[in-house]
């Protein structure tokens, strides 16, 4: 298990390393941030002052091991815009972003799975087939358009908070946080809902199911204990996965919704060419995968235990 | 509007969420088709409102996009602006119509050749933290904005001034140019004439800064500055978020506010109007821009009940010229593409009525110097265009290249601009959208041709603001036409006789002398040489809360005149 996680270490600081490399080159193809302001073209001298005041006058790839090294103590360096440290501005954000992925993670386990569950249980029932109607529906509205909606026809309504709502007025959190997450869930619960009926069935017709009922355990018994956690293998990954798109910042949900986590913060940052805060935040997302796959392989070994002895 | 890289590269995923926000707005509006505006013409300017006695208290809210910065350093965009001019009352200040007035300074004069002028501050200036206000502030604060480690983005304001060259290259601490021992009188010394200097002091970037600012990199001080304007911060800049103003109770440079505070609201870049407009509509705003294809709706519904506002403002678009390249390096070249465009049409469908075509290069926000109808080729005459269009050789092969940049909301008008090229010239037009970085860097390339779009708003209330960057030829900004044009005279236009009358008019103390020169300087770039394309006037719509709010106007920089409101 030692070896397995240390390799799996290795491997990940590669993938960041790569993924640096290629997201540094990408930002710098967007061209020179400092040659104008708006429309007016800033005089060359001023230009040139910002550029060294970013490090940009020296050659790409020292510049490149120089973001390189910096990213390794924690240093993400300034902003183009504000000149705040990026650290900070990730850091601020950050929080909300995790309470948003949180809250929208128990909605999906709570909706994807039960309803996985109640359909693979009774199957070819009406649950079953309501089951399979409504994630049919649910995949296929595209995110933006559930945002939209919502925050058209239910923010503003009630204890929900407008868009955007005044600074000045504070909102408790869970108001805040409840829509978007709802947004971030829904979709992906109807996967989650697919994935676990076909595992569940898969696993209902298992041999050991069957000891397990020849031996006259109690239905709940079965389905609790043997049948639903062996039925989770593939659910986790999913999850894992969804949960690192969280963590990277919810892009779409958090900016109509205008909720202030790190996907939001990315948008902004695309949108102002602002390269520093890009950069961070896709590596930033990219470290969220790598060690959130990794803990997923743990979790993996830990409820499959042939994963664990090869 | 965030100029700065807002309109740069966007993202597929904002711009479709742009996009259906806008087609969601634009759906609940269908069936009303309101007054038409005058066609093609641009709506009506509403009238300036009347200065009423009101009530002091109330507060303002309204929202705008995250400012790159409001410390005044470097304070660039509209938005940032906005809230330094309420924290910050510079030497000289700037009636919406452009005329200036006092700030700071009670009086300023120049010497004969407008190389040295002397402010004579008014006594007993104070910040709002109560630091006395000098002379030494404002050379403090121009130190700070010009020094090398600053960085400063706007810094070029100061470039007229003596010792500027130095304290960007980091070689003095000091301005030499700025003499500060008296401390109610500034004393400035120029490397070149300006007769109006005094205007660029307006700019936010000239302001007074006390001494516990420090330097730019003090980031306490760039979320909570404090300045002597007639509002102060409440509490930091909370970024994206808000930002709260209060009344500052304790200025002295001019007459009090009367609003309590200013509520700020930072909404995002690229769906800002949107968010404004329904924003307006739900009670949050109390003043609003809206998308373009509300207009018409918004003003049918909001001008009878006197929430509408309507001006001309300092700003134009227009078509920058490649004038040293073929097939654009001949004048009569250049008029025929000119003619061949509807530009009437164009106002009346794509922009609703919403912008007026430009028949001058200075808009009409600077009344002495304005002169509609000097580009005689701004008027559609699609006969005249081909006579000019043989005149210059064009053939049914030949091509010009125009560009412009996506994501800009500039895709529609520019389609329509080439489509009526095409079809009244009879030639082809390779037309092409780039991110607005690269449509940068092409204006600047010394191979490019053909015509690509751009936009001018002004820094300063005078008509040299527009002629002198655009079109004098030390602002190509390129040592040999094989250079990149580093300067915003992009089409690199060079005329002997005009920069000629722009330095005249640069060192003539006369106003009405000056002016006279900026008029004829314009005259000869765009009357008769057509160096650039004007094509339509900046106008603005706001959307006000007159019902709760009397002296609710717009200021000369497309903001609130947030000084002056009082209640109702």
């Amino acid at each position: 298990m030692g070896r397995f996680i240390t390799r799996r270490v290795l491997q990940g600081i590669l993938v960041v390393v790569v993924a640096a490399l290629l997201i540094f080159l990408a930002t710098f193809a967007l061209g020179d941030p400092f040659a104008s302001t708006g429309e007016k073209a800033v005089p060359p001298e001023v230009a040139a002052l910002n550029r060294a005041k970013f490090g940009m006058d020296q050659p790409l790839v020292i510049q490149f091991l120089h973001y390189l090294g910096n990213l390794f103590t924690g240093d993400l360096g300034i902003d183009f815009d504000q000149r705040r440290p990026v650290t900070e501005l990730i850091g601020a954000v950050l929080p909300n972003t995790i309470i948003l992925g949180l809250v929208a993670m128990l909605f999906l386990l709570l909706f994807g799975v039960s309803a996985g569950i109640l359909a693979a249980v009774r199957r070819y029932s009406f649950w079953d087939a309501l089951v399979t109607v409504l994630t049919t529906v649910m995949i296929g509205i595209p995110v933006f358009v559930l945002a939209i909606f919502l925050v058209a026809n239910v923010s503003g309504i009630g204890p929900f908070p407008p868009v955007p709502r005044s600074f000045t007025v504070e909102v408790p959190w869970y108001f805040d946080v409840l829509l978007p997450a709802f947004t971030l869930a829904v979709i992906e619960a109807a996967f989650v809902a697919r994935l676990m009926r076909g595992s569940m069935l898969e696993v209902l017709r298992a041999d050991y199911v069957r000891t397990a009922r020849a031996k006259g355990l109690p239905e709940r018994t079965v389905l609790g204990r043997h049948a639903v956690r062996n039925s989770l293998l593939p659910v986790v990954t999913f999850v894992g996965l969804t949960l690192g798109s969280y963590v990277g910042g919810a892009i779409i949900t958090e900016t109509v919704f205008q909720y202030n986590g790190v996907g939001y913060l990315l948008s902004r940052a695309i949108v102002n060419n602002n390269a520093p805060v890009i950069m961070a935040v896709v590596i930033y997302t990219v470290i969220a995968y790598v060690v959130l796959s990794l803990i997923v392989d743990i979790l993996y070994a830990y409820l499959d235990p042939r994963i664990r002895l090869n | 509007m965030r100029g700065r890289r807002a309109a740069a590269s966007a993202i597929a995923l904002t711009a479709v969420v742009g996009l259906v926000l806008t087609g969601c707005s634009q759906q609940s509006n269908t069936g009303t088709s309101g007054d038409a505006a005058q066609a093609g013409a641009g709506f009506p300017e509403t009238p300036v409102p009347e200065q009423v006695p009101g009530k002091p208290g109330g507060i303002f809210r309204l929202g705008i996009t995250e400012p790159t910065a409001i410390d005044p350093y470097n304070v660039q965009e509209s938005e940032g602006s906005l809230v330094a001019k309420q924290l910050f009352t510079g030497l000289v200040q700037v009636q919406p119509n452009g005329d200036e007035y006092p700030g700071v300074a009670q009086s300023w004069e120049s010497n004969d050749n407008c190389t040295q002028w002397t402010f004579a501050l008014k006594p007993n200036q104070t910040f709002s933290n109560g630091e006395a206000l000098t002379s030494a502030s404002f050379k403090r604060g121009w130190e700070r904005t010009s020094a090398k480690a600053s960085a400063s983005e706007v810094s070029y304001h100061l470039d007229q001034v003596q010792g500027y060259d130095e304290m960007q290259a980091g070689t003095a601490q000091q301005l030499s140019g700025v003499n500060a021992t008296d401390p109610n009188s500034l004393v400035v010394s120029l490397k070149e004439p300006n007769c109006e200097f005094e205007l660029r002091t307006a700019h936010p970037a000239l302001s007074p800064i006390p001494t516990v600012a420090g330097g730019a990199d003090n980031a306490t001080y760039n979320d909570l500055p404090i300045g002597n304007g007639p509002f102060k911060m409440d509490g930091a800049w909370r970024h994206d978020q808000g930002i709260r103003l209060v009344r500052n109770d304790a200025y002295t440079a001019g007459e009090k506010a009367n609003l309590d505070a200013v509520e700020i609201t930072i909404t995002p870049a690229d769906t800002g109007a949107d968010t404004e407009y329904n924003g307006f509509r739900n009670g949050q705003f109390d003043w609003a821009r809206m998308p373009t294809p509300v207009y018409q709706q918004a003003q049918a519904e909001f001008d009878p009940q006197g929430k509408w506002l309507s001006r001309k403002t300092a700003g134009i678009n227009f078509l920058v010229v490649n004038v040293t390249k073929p097939p654009l390096d001949t004048v009569a070249a250049r008029k025929a593409v000119s003619m061949a465009i509807d530009r009437a049409a164009i106002t009346a469908g794509v922009f609703q009525g919403g912008q007026s075509p430009a028949t001058a290069f200075v808009p009409p926000a600077f009344p002495q110097t304005y002169q509609p109808g000097v580009c005689d080729a701004c008027t559609f005459d699609p006969e005249r265009a081909k006579q000019l269009a043989q005149e210059a050789g064009f053939q049914p092969g030949t091509e010009i290249n125009f560009q412009f940049n996506t994501g800009g909301g500039h895709e529609e008008w520019t389609a329509a601009v080439r489509q009526q090229i095409e079809q009244n010239l009879g030639i082809k037009v390779n037309y092409e959208g780039v991110p607005f970085r690269d449509l940068l860097d092409n204006q600047q390339s010394p191979t490019v041709t053909g015509i690509s779009r751009l936009a001018w708003s002004a820094d300063y209330p005078t008509a040299a603001n527009f002629l002198t960057p655009l079109l004098a030829t030390r602002s190509i900004g390129a040592a040999s036409p094989n250079d990149p044009a580093l300067g915003d005279n992009r089409g690199r236009y060079s005329n002997p006789e005009f920069d000629r009358l722009m330095d005249q008019a640069s060192a003539t103390k006369d106003e009405a002398q000056r002016d006279d020169l900026y008029k004829q300087a314009e005259k000869i770039a765009i009357g008769d040489d057509l160096a650039l394309i004007p094509m339509f006037e900046r106008q603005q719509y706001r959307l006000i809360n007159t019902e709760k709010f009397a002296n609710l106007g717009m200021d000369f920089y497309e903001n609130p005149t947030l000084e002056t409101i009082t209640l109702k």
